[in-house]
């Protein structure tokens, strides 16, 4: 890694060690290790999203060219929203591709990230099931996205009525994940759900 | 002055030893066989695109037209000398070092200031100031047409 990204990293992760979003419990970021190229960010769902009182990690990677390039991020904790896909965890947001400036940092991204989870861009879609389901049934992407931070972010239970479908699916013997997305896409719909995981 | 002189003599000669052991015995497995390496010229690398880097021989047309209206570009934008009177700038937001005398600085229409290094190597890739977003080529023309 060339000096002028290391250098930099190692500003900035003082930048954001130091901040009162951190007091605050918003963001946090940590080394992975003490070569300052990888990093894990963490940020809290914002309130009144169905993302609130999750943690949600992100895979931070620091390009030999960055600041000129912007990090390379993605969702660790699976996540149901139109502009993260929920297999991979990849992100579609403008400041991570084209529109990245040398000027922005950790700090930006990570409250650029906590932005989008409150106000998601479903016409500029990562994941077009999502994005779907967002604009077509918003209450039923509400409940998902709602199920998904209690399972996978550490946030508060929300519907029973989903956990019992599946554990209905998981009785049939499929993965307890795959049946998660396959309702998921479905609309929680059992039926639906079960013809797509056997095609 | 012999003094001065003293211990370096002492190791000039014992360098002078070591190689005096007969002639040099040179393994034969280290010896280059076959066609010397490639002729290599160092070719510059372009960023037509923030996230496309080419080297300059594999450019399209367009992207040549594009980087060298942009070299021509950032030869218009003022550069100074960093002298410690200027109280807005202090440091550079690309690499966030501060700025120290003597240091190159280049400034931007839209009044930001950066690392003279720093923001040319930004420029080649997207002609935006990276603090403000302003396009640096729009302003530099309204620049022209009011003076």
């Amino acid at each position: 890694m060339t000096n002028i990204a290391q250098a930099r990293i190692k500003r900035e992760f003082k930048e954001v060690v130091k901040s009162d979003e951190v007091a605050a419990c918003n963001i946090t970021l940590e080394l992975v290790d003490d070569k300052y190229n990888e990093l894990i960010g963490k940020i809290a769902g914002p309130p009144d999203t169905p993302y609130a009182e999750g943690t949600f990690c992100l895979e931070i990677r620091i390009p030999e060219t960055y600041p000129f390039n912007p990090p390379i991020v993605k969702f660790l904790t699976k996540i149901w929203h139109p502009n993260i896909s929920s297999v991979t965890g990849a992100i579609c947001l403008d400041i991570l591709k084209d529109q990245w400036a040398a000027a922005m940092t950790l700090r930006t991204v990570l409250l650029s990230l906590q932005a989008l989870l409150a106000a998601a861009e479903p016409d500029d879609p990562q994941d077009a099931v999502v994005a779907q389901q967002y604009k077509e049934n918003y209450s039923i992407f509400e409940k998902t996205a709602k199920h998904w931070t209690a399972v996978y972010a550490g946030g508060p239970k929300s519907c029973p009525e989903l956990d019992s479908k599946i554990t209905s699916l998981k009785n049939m013997g499929f993965d307890e994940n795959q049946a998660r997305a396959a309702l998921s896409s479905k609309g929680w719909d059992i039926e639906r759900a079960t013809e797509y995981l056997i095609n | 002055m012999g003094n001065c002189l003293k211990s370096p003599n002492t190791d000039d000669i014992s360098l002078l030893r070591g190689s005096d052991n007969g002639p040099e015995v040179v393994d034969p497995s280290a010896v280059h066989i076959g066609p010397p390496p490639p002729y290599q010229e160092s070719v510059p690398i372009y960023h037509p695109s923030p996230n496309v880097s080419r080297p300059a021989n594999q450019l399209t047309e367009d992207e040549q037209v594009k980087i060298a209206q942009r070299l021509g570009l950032i030869h218009h934008l003022p550069t100074g000398v960093f002298d410690g009177t200027s109280k807005k700038a202090k440091e550079c937001c690309i690499c966030m070092e501060e700025f120290l005398l003597g240091d190159m600085l280049r400034f931007l229409p839209c009044m930001h200031t950066y690392h003279k290094e720093c923001i040319d190597d930004w420029l080649m890739r997207s002609f935006i100031c990276p603090s403000c977003l302003e396009p640096v080529d729009a302003a530099l023309l309204t620049t022209y047409e009011t003076s």
